[in-house]
């Protein structure tokens, strides 16, 4: 049989972001893929070592887009543990309300994106028109829709304003409405029912053989690997929530799974606010003076976070000077993104390429960095 | 913990072993012993491998590979490190212990320049296309300099302004 | 940037310009990180679709490429194929400020400085990111423009193609890569 090159290629509505996909096909059915990262490749490792440690602050957001709070709580709470600071209390209760807001939209908004592969448009344009109501509480919080810049090394930036909480829990009540009826019209359709149900299976074994870790490795192995559980970072081990899983994963039960996630999002920024304390400083200063000549000690460490796609985190190492030395970024979706469509799409029709990427959480600019 | 430190200990004789942060181990040891201690961490547990990366120490002349586990039944990183040469960096490859270390070996390739002896994949390029320097992290490349030599900026100047008479 | 504001168009380019302002279909590429505020323009809450603007898929029947931030260097050479894969008039709407003058990456090797010097551009939306409001606003700019005749970057890379074309060699090296699946 005679093989045709094909490019799934960057320019593409179905594909997600700047990314492209190499294949061999015969007829429909692909023989062998190969995955091609680097359209947004901007040399982050790099540049981060020629700015000063609070000058950072500005270019490390932009490493993961639909989720920058991450990327922030990381970069905080390494430098925290290089340097023995001790952030108050309420600061931490702060940092789980915004990580949580900030899981919430980019759940919806991959349930938005399911249009793309599927060509059902009506939920990426509920998904999104609602995403942005969110976006509309983060810029009354910090003054910037998109990339925040509020988690900093020894706090947060500000208090939240007068009135913030009671807009937030009035937001809650509100997507506890509109949450069944996105479930409605994106689980129970037919269309969608047609093209996920049964296909792109994820067995167990091959979940460690991967490196796969978040709703993928949670719906295929059936145990609560979530990093919140097992190692609780800011105060995760005083609130009450359940980590979903599933024992049979196909592309339906991962969709499912995320909005089960969504729910006990919901469920743990209610518990948030409610144990929060009124009052108390929410930074800590930690530079005597300068802050472009604050150094941080030496040593090497590794902090990571539980983000909506999965594990990740940053190894920081620093030798005591005003600039990093190296960090290194470990994206989430580095092990589905690159090994994954490599050995796993084979046997499978072109146009599961890009349903993969949706369910399994593939975000590119986090791969190329 | 010490209970795991001290199994580390007596199995694998390290160089160096730290505690940098709670729940981290931070272990140092030759480089030929690093497929050994590998297989020693994923049959005790840690089935996950994080990532791998490279530090450039430019003043040593080394090249330092970083590997790091993780147990998700115990909740304990394990960052495993060893120092390599710099002229001419080689390892052996971890993938028949981990198969995800393929592309981030492929990716260490690239920007430091390491060698991997059994990924044949690793020589090709991934993130860069047609690159015509020395790898990029290393620490004597300056990009600034490659920047300005390949992608000119605007210069300031008055383009538009003269013809209402303003500043030159 | 071209600056020359004559209009020097004869009837039917006029008849055919009202037309296309008020129809314009923007090709779908995200090509950097401004691209997350594309789909709250394109969906219910600041719908573009009011103004006459719509997604397209391919090059070949879209009218506008929109350049959403910062391009590195393996991007801009797709870019280039496909924006000389559309019909004329098409037209180049850039977002943020690293088309101006590399933005926040302006000391990366893998990322261009100044985008006119590749590529001719019509309409600047300045920011980074830009708010949706900014972009329907140049939008709309954009629309009158195209009725008064001002946007004629698609000339002058007709009329200049060795200029650009010597610019982005000397930038980029190569254009189209052959050996692409690194077999």
């Amino acid at each position: 049989m005679k093989e045709v090159k094909l490019f799934l290629g960057p320019q593409h509505p179905g594909m997600h972001g700047n990314y492209s996909v190499h294949m061999y096909v015969d007829g429909d059915i692909i023989e062998k893929a190969r995955p091609t990262p680097g359209f947004l490749h901007r040399g982050f490792e790099k540049l981060m070592e020629r700015r000063h440690w609070m000058g950072n602050l500005a270019l490390i957001p932009r490493i993961c887009v639909p989720e920058p709070d991450i990327n922030e709580f990381v970069y905080a709470q390494g430098i925290e543990m290089l340097a023995g600071i001790e952030v108050p209390e309420k600061a931490h209760w702060i940092r789980m309300l915004v990580l949580e807001m900030a899981r919430v939209m980019v759940h919806l908004m991959s349930l938005g994106f399911i249009g793309g592969p599927t060509g059902m448009y009506t939920a990426t344009y509920w998904a999104i028109a609602q995403r942005d109501l969110i976006l509309d509480l983060f810029e009354e919080l910090c003054g910037a829709r998109v990339y925040h810049m509020y988690i900093v090394p020894g706090g947060v930036r500000k208090d939240l304003p007068e009135g913030f909480t009671d807009r937030v829990l009035a937001m809650m009540d509100e997507l506890e409405v509109k949450i069944p009826e996105y479930e409605e019209l994106i689980l129970k359709h037919p269309i969608i029912h047609a093209r996920t149900k049964d296909n792109i299976m994820l067995p167990a074994e091959v979940v460690w053989e991967l490196g796969v870790t978040g709703i993928g490795m949670r719906s295929a192995t059936g145990e609560e690997n979530d990093l919140r559980k097992v190692m609780p970072y800011a105060k995760y081990d005083q609130v009450e929530f359940e980590v979903p899983t599933a024992t049979y994963s196909d592309a339906l039960t991962r969709l499912n799974l995320k909005v089960r996630e969504m729910y006990q999002c919901i469920s743990i920024i209610r518990q948030v606010i409610d144990k929060m304390p009124s009052e108390g400083p929410v930074n800590v200063p930690v530079s005597t003076g300068n802050a472009l000549r604050w150094t941080v000690p030496a040593g090497m460490v590794y902090s990571a976070v539980e983000s909506s796609r999965g594990e990740y985190g940053y190894f920081i190492v620093s030798d005591g000077k005003e600039m990093p030395y190296r960090i290194a970024v470990r994206g989430a979706s580095f092990p589905q993104g690159l090994l994954g469509i490599e050995k796993y799409l084979k046997g499978h029709r072109i146009d599961d390429a890009s349903l993969w990427m949706d369910t399994m959480g593939v975000c590119s600019p986090e791969i190329d960095r | 913990m010490n209970k795991i430190i001290n199994e580390i200990k007596i199995a694998l004789e390290p160089l160096k072993i730290e505690t940098p942060a709670l729940r981290q181990i931070a272990v140092v040891v030759k480089p030929d012993a690093i497929h050994n201690s590998l297989a020693y961490f994923r049959q005790k547990g840690f089935t996950q491998l994080s990532i791998v990366t490279c530090i450039d120490w430019i003043k040593e002349s080394e090249l330092e590979l970083v590997y790091i586990v993780l147990s998700w039944t115990e909740g304990i990183y394990i960052q495993l490190r060893a120092r390599i040469d710099r002229e001419k960096p080689v390892m052996v490859t971890a993938t028949d212990i981990f198969p995800g270390a393929r592309y981030y070996e492929r990716e260490v390739h690239e920007f430091f320049g390491v060698d991997f002896l059994g990924n044949e994949d690793a020589a090709k390029p991934l993130f860069l296309e047609l690159w015509d320097d020395i790898p990029p992290l290393r620490k004597d490349f300056d990009p600034q300099a490659y920047s300005d030599s390949k992608f000119p900026m605007r210069e300031r100047g008055n383009e538009f302004v003269s013809e209402f008479g303003g500043n030159k | 940037m071209v600056l020359d504001k004559k209009d020097d168009r004869n009837v039917w380019e006029k008849i055919g310009d009202y037309f296309s302002a008020n129809s314009i279909w923007m090709k779908w590429y995200c090509t950097g990180c401004g691209a997350i505020e594309m789909p709250p323009t394109m969906t219910s809450r600041f719908d573009m679709e009011r103004l006459g603007m719509g997604p397209m898929a391919t090059p070949r029947q879209a009218d506008v490429l929109l350049i959403t931030g910062y391009l590195s260097t393996k991007t801009l050479r797709r870019v280039i194929y496909s924006y000389e894969q559309m019909n004329s008039p098409r037209f180049i709407v850039a977002f943020g400020s690293c088309t101006i003058n590399g933005g926040i990456y302006y000391d990366s090797y893998a990322t261009i400085g100044r985008l006119d010097k590749y590529l001719p551009v019509d309409l600047y939306i300045s920011g980074c990111m830009p708010r949706p409001e900014t972009i329907m606003n140049g939008f709309s700019g954009l629309i009158e423009m195209i009725k008064k005749g001002e946007a004629k970057g698609w000339k002058h890379y007709q009329e200049n193609y060795e200029w650009y074309k010597k610019n982005q060699l000397d930038s980029l090296g190569k254009i189209i890569i052959e050996d692409e699946f690194h077999e």
